[in-house]
């Protein structure tokens, strides 16, 4: 069972999981961010978000009415990301950073063993998870303390889901460049895996 | 330098002029204006045009008039105005002369 929400793209309703909604939200939040110096910068958003729901909408059919992650990654292709489509000169092409250098600790639900807790502390300070994992299997072979502090941890952070969590996670700066290589990375990972 | 770039710079540079001369034959919508640029692939990522028909509207060459839709909600139609046909009529000159002076040099090299 997975969570979905209803939203208002364009003047049409739609259902969408949650990791859809979070996908489409920084697509559209980073479209905003990129235009914020051009006059009628709403007027383009709205265009766009009109297009996108006609985009959402022609993939949907009777059999299947909830919007998925891999629909809004693929409409997003189509449409291109904010530096393809204002990247003409000008100030825009200059890449305005966005949220500089904020450094979060998440777990890493990519490199994950468990909960992803190791994964992510390691993503964190940059070292090896496996440093990480050897102090915790010391810390549970050590009076089990470890299981205590571990599960604490799982419950407490959150899981990266989004891109720009990823990459808050490893303390990068989330700007179009860096959410738009790690958007990239993350094709790759589904194209490997479908060839296999 | 990749080719793929290049090849995107070209048909960008020319997507201002390619967007006018659709609409000077009748007013459109947008989608159906990515239609026509998407046939003869003028246009590669469907955002840029937006932007452009932003801009180009903001300078007095296009207008837009809201239609109602069985589809859904009320479309925006987009028309060029009498700026844009002259603006339009410069670009056509300027492609002509563009187109000119690359076949006499292609024809000294080729």
């Amino acid at each position: 069972m997975k969570i979905a929400l209803t939203i208002d793209l364009g003047g049409y309703f739609f259902s969408i999981d949650e990791d859809a909604y979070e996908e489409l939200k920084s697509y559209l939040n980073n479209l905003e961010h990129w235009f914020s110096g051009e006059e009628s910068s709403s007027e383009i958003i709205n265009d766009i978000e009109v297009r996108m729901a006609e985009l959402l909408r022609a993939r949907l059919s009777d059999s299947r009415d909830v919007i998925t992650i891999k629909d809004v990654r693929e409409v997003i292709e189509v449409l291109g990301v904010p530096e393809d489509i204002a990247g003409n000169g000008g100030k825009e092409s200059k890449g305005k950073s966005g949220s500089s250098g904020s450094h979060r600790m998440y777990r890493d639900p990519d490199k994950r063993i468990l909960g992803g807790v190791c994964a992510g502390m390691g993503a964190y300070w940059r070292i090896d998870p496996l440093i990480i994992r050897v102090i915790f299997l010391a810390l549970i072979f050590a009076g089990g303390i470890g299981i205590i502090i571990y599960l604490i941890l799982w419950i407490v952070l959150p899981e990266a889901k989004t891109t720009a969590q990823k990459i808050e996670m490893r303390g990068e700066t989330v700007d179009i460049n860096t959410i738009k290589e790690a958007v990239k990375s993350e094709f790759e990972k589904v194209r490997k895996k479908m060839n296999m | 330098m990749d080719i793929d770039n290049a090849k995107a710079q070209m048909r960008k540079g020319v997507l201002e002029y390619c967007i006018l001369l659709v609409l000077s034959v009748s007013s459109c919508y947008a989608s159906d204006i990515i239609r026509q640029l998407k046939e003869v692939k003028v246009i590669v990522v469907e955002g840029t045009l937006y932007p452009l028909l932003t801009r180009l509207k903001n300078s007095g060459f296009l207008s837009y008039r809201w239609e109602e839709s069985q589809l859904g909600p009320p479309r925006k139609y987009y028309m060029i105005t009498e700026a844009g046909r002259d603006y339009l009529k410069e670009l056509d000159n300027e492609w002509s002369s563009l187109v000119e002076s690359v076949n006499l040099i292609r024809k000294d090299i080729v």
